[in-house]
């Protein structure tokens, strides 16, 4: 996974993932508009077959786009551990 | 409050009730099933010999979608691979060899009949019908069985099915329903059933949510709701039988972990740059 930096304000970033998909945006996308500081968030797949997902991210200062990203990857990645945690102790049933 | 509960469980089914999750994260978990979970299929064919009616081209693709059992912690993905090799090598091939001929009579060459170098590495069914051939004609070659992703080619998915759905709602209005019966009979997958003179749901899990039992009943307003649990969801998963549903669904987890971790690293770059 690659990010490239498209546009990168006080409180805007638009960043394009290389290697990502639906699975991963659409989950962020959720998980950054769960943050009541994020003012804008949203992700397109300019083309099905030849392009990365674009990623945007408008924030309410003082509140940095990279935070609000980072804290919703932390809120996904506790998820899949609570989910992870749940599955072990369902299957060692 | 996360929670897990198996709904049906045996060797290629997996049905989960999921609580506690939003649609996205369930819906990740369902793509990841089919696209990054690696498993092995054939992926190269060398044809010594092939006077059967079927063109090298053809066998080699009915090859490629045998499932295949496979050991994913023995091998490692081509690209991943310490060999560097564009051919592989003990880590990350399996070479099968198959030699079939027709003497007299006709005969069929099946799956079963693929001779792997590794015996936990098989074909998931021996029945499988790769080409039938006539008096005379004969197969002969080596196929070699690689680790990859669904989402290069549909042979390299360890499932054939990966679902979810909300979990229903019922709710019967018990002042306004007469138990007439009508939602009973209308209903398609048998959820409702009268019993006392009151009608209740027996089969929750069975609901489509098509909402005929709204429709039938005579009531106005109808006195059957049919709504969703916003965060309950039944995940269905069927296996090819590479590998065993939960380990798919285990793997699955893994994988959307590190994506999740890579993310962050690349994220930690820009705010450095």
């Amino acid at each position: 996974m690659k990010i490239k930096v498209l546009k990168r304000t006080e409180n805007e970033l638009k960043i394009e993932v290389e290697g990502a998909g639906h699975t991963l945006c659409n989950l962020l996308q959720k998980k950054l508009l769960e943050n009541e500081n994020v003012d804008v968030a949203g992700y397109d797949i300019p083309h099905p077959l030849t392009s990365n997902p674009i990623i945007y991210v408008r924030t309410k200062s003082p509140l940095k786009p990279e935070d609000a990203l980072l804290d919703a990857v932390e809120r996904a990645k506790e998820m899949n551990k609570e989910f992870g945690e749940a599955l072990k102790r369902l299957l060692q049933a | 409050m996360l929670e897990l509960k198996t709904l049906e469980s045996d060797e290629t089914n997996l049905r989960l009730l999921v609580t506690g999750v939003d649609t996205p994260y369930i819906n990740a978990i369902r793509r990841i099933v089919l696209t990054e979970v690696p498993c092995m299929a054939i992926d190269e064919v060398v044809i010594i010999e092939n006077s059967s009616v079927l063109h090298d081209e053809i066998i080699a693709h009915r090859l490629g979608l045998i499932p295949i059992k496979t050991d994913l912690d023995g091998y490692n993905l081509p690209e991943e691979c310490s060999c560097r090799s564009e051919f592989g090598c003990n880590l990350c091939r399996v070479t099968f060899t198959l030699d079939r001929e027709a003497k007299d009579e006709p005969v069929t060459v099946y799956s079963g009949d693929l001779v792997s170098e590794n015996p936990n590495i098989a074909p998931v069914s021996d029945k499988i019908p790769i080409v039938k051939l006539g008096r005379g004609q004969k197969l002969k070659l080596e196929a070699y069985a690689r680790l990859g992703r669904g989402k290069n080619h549909a042979k390299w998915q360890p499932v054939s099915l990966s679902a979810h759905k909300h979990l229903p709602k019922i709710r019967i209005d018990a002042e306004k329903c007469n138990a007439c019966g009508k939602c009973v009979e209308t209903c398609p997958r048998k959820v409702l059933a009268k019993s006392k003179g009151k009608v209740e749901v027996v089969d929750l899990y069975a609901c489509t949510m098509c909402r005929d039992c709204v429709d039938a009943c005579p009531e106005e307003p109808s006195a059957i709701e049919v709504n969703w649990e916003k965060n309950a969801f039944i995940f269905i998963l069927e296996s090819t039988g590479a590998l065993p549903p939960e380990r798919i669904i285990t793997e699955a987890v893994k994988i959307l972990d590190r994506q999740l971790k890579e993310f962050t690293d690349q994220i930690a770059e820009v705010q450095k740059a």
